[in-house]
């Protein structure tokens, strides 16, 4: 009898989803789509997997919520056995975003977010609160959007709505498959920095498909990168996959520039900067924000340094030179 | 006398009639819809068994209705029964091949993500699949609608309901008194059902269909 699924109350472990050498091979093929597997994602956990078209991402993703029944291995998702919960009540509890967002055309925004909760047998006015909530949450005004239909939005708004629908239960884990894959760049650029900040805020456990290496740097807290022969080629924090590429393919994938894309991941509080003298002729930056982010706010403003918050300052060329610095020592270790 | 006297005359019998027609027409329809939604739905996991039935649908469309009232005589004998039984199986096959096409047509990132967020296949079916589909359906059953307005008439033949009786009787006395404004009446009485049909089925998609498909 396949057992009820209720979040939260697994083992009150750091792990939120395990990968155990789980593996696929469709029928009629003969080589595995995903070759035995295993990760374990923490709890509120970004994890992103990224490779070339082909490698097994979606097979993988699709694997968690049973979408795909693995022929091999077992996935255990807040400490149960996924196999042995009934596939529909798992769902449920897992938000799923695909690239095409696949709203239902016939139903308004309001409806589609709805959807869940209304599985779930929430009350009608609980579902109208949540539903005004998520879409506040994802920044589409309910008063406007509730009663709209899909066919009314723009790509970027309705994935919006994908988002919402999928956050709409409150499931502890979000499924995402390219879902900026097909929206134009500059809207995609948006929705990424709102999404970061949106999961600052939920911590969902995340796993987030792409193939573009620079969408998995900017999001991913770890990244799992795949070969074209469905590899696990490295799985690693994005500062560690571009100090220290594990091989030949990765460094290709990477591409050029790794020491400058670099300086978008590092934080300037991370760096030695010289205790605060009486000259502060820079301007003033969080400690948390990009050593890139703030060497743009110091050449912008025509000067060479600038003064870290309870920290210090530091000059361009310290900045430059710590990041080189850090890279070597990531090389040395 | 004149045609529009005639019809003037026999207002009553020909308004009879179109009734009646109109009545068999619909119960037939209704019925092959029942039948070929439920075909479509039930055969969803053997396709094999779909295409077959569909071929064996599309076949007996070939059959000359003359002939297959005839051949159903024997078996049901004359009147009603027979009528709405050819009708009927005449009405599947347009219905049934559209709601095949329409339920296959479906936007498979709906249904994936529609699956994704746990909906069971029943409640797929029922609150997605069947409402996706829908205007693709009423067109099969407009369709099959509007053919069986025409073949209807010949019912007459084995003492069926209708408007055909108007026809079969005029042509059997032709060149008797008032014979062709009879079988004239007939004609245009269909032609009126039909015309009157199909601007219904337009009325009934427009109000059927969900308002989110129009955006
Ligand atoms: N339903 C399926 N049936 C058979 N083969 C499949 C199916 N889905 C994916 N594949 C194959 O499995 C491999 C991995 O596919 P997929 O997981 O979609 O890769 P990715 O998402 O990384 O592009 C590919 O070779 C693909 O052709
Ligand atoms: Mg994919």
């Amino acid at each position: 009898m396949p057992e009820q699924f209720h979040p939260g109350t697994g083992a009150q472990s750091d792990v939120e989803i395990s990968l155990r050498e789980v593996s696929k091979r469709y029928p009629a093929s003969d080589a595995d789509a995903v070759r035995p597997l295993s990760i374990d994602i923490a709890r509120g956990e970004f994890l992103v997997l990224v490779g070339p078209s082909g490698c097994g991402k979606t097979t993988t993703l699709r694997m968690i919520n049973r979408l795909v029944e693995p022929s091999g291995g077992e996935i255990w998702v807040d400490g149960k056995n996924t196999a042995h919960v009934d596939p529909d009540e798992l769902r449920r509890h897992i938000g799923y975003v695909i690239q095409q967002v696949g709203l239902l055309p016939h139903l308004s925004i309001g409806e589609n977010v709805g959807l869940v909760p209304k599985m779930l047998d929430w009350s009608k006015e609980r579902i109208r609160q949540r539903v005004d909530e998520l879409l506040d949450l994802v920044g589409l005004d309910p008063d406007t959007y509730r009663s709209r239909y899909p066919k009314q939005l723009s790509g970027g708004q309705q994935q919006r709505v994908g988002v919402a629908r999928a956050l709409a239960a409150d499931p502890p884990v979000m499924l995402m498959d390219e879902p900026f894959g097909a929206i134009d760049p500059i809207t995609r650029g948006h929705l990424q920095d709102e999404f970061l900040k949106l999961q600052a805020r939920i911590r969902k456990t995340i796993v987030f498909v792409t193939h573009d290496i620079d969408e998995a740097l900017r999001l991913g807290d770890r990244i799992a990168i795949f070969d074209e022969d469905a590899r696990l080629a490295q799985l690693d924090t994005p500062l560690a996959i571009l100090t220290s590429p594990a091989d030949e393919f990765v460094r290709s994938f990477i591409g050029d520039g790794a020491a400058i894309r670099r300086l978008s991941l590092l934080r300037v509080g991370d760096l030695p900067a010289v205790p605060e003298t009486s000259t502060g002729t820079g301007i003033e930056v969080d400690p948390g924000e990009t050593v890139s982010a703030v060497l743009e706010k110091i050449l912008a403003a025509g000067l060479d340094s600038a003064v870290v918050r309870g920290r210090g300052s530091l000059t361009v060329q310290d900045m430059l030179l710590a990041t080189a610095a850090r890279d070597e020592s990531a090389v040395a270790s | 006398m004149s045609f529009v006297d005639y019809v003037a005359g026999n207002f009553e019998i020909i308004s009879f009639l179109l009734l009646q027609h109109l009545q068999v027409v619909l119960l037939a329809v209704g019925l092959a819809t029942a039948i070929s939604v439920g075909v479509a739905i039930g055969t969803e996991r053997s396709p094999r068994a779909r295409s077959a039935l569909l071929a064996v649908s599309g076949t007996i469309l070939t059959i000359p209705s003359f002939a297959l009232f005839g051949l159903l005589i024997p078996v049901f004998g004359l009147g009603v029964a027979p009528t709405i039984l050819a009708l009927t199986v005449y009405a599947i096959f347009p219905i049934l091949r559209n709601t095949v096409t329409g339920l296959e047509h479906v936007d498979s990132a709906v249904i994936d993500a529609a699956r994704g967020m746990g909906m069971s296949s029943g409640r797929l079916l029922r609150i997605v699949r069947l409402p996706l589909a829908w205007p693709v359906i009423l067109n099969g059953i407009r369709v099959a609608t509007i053919m069986t307005v025409a073949i209807a008439a010949i019912g007459a033949a084995v003492r069926g309901p209708g408007l055909g009786e108007l026809i079969f009787r005029g042509l059997a006395r032709m060149g008797g008194a008032n014979a062709l404004n009879e079988t004239l009446s007939g004609v245009v009485a269909i032609v009126a059902v039909a015309l009157l049909l199909d601007v219904l089925f337009v009325l009934i998609g427009k109000i059927t269909t969900p308002r989110g498909l129009h955006a």
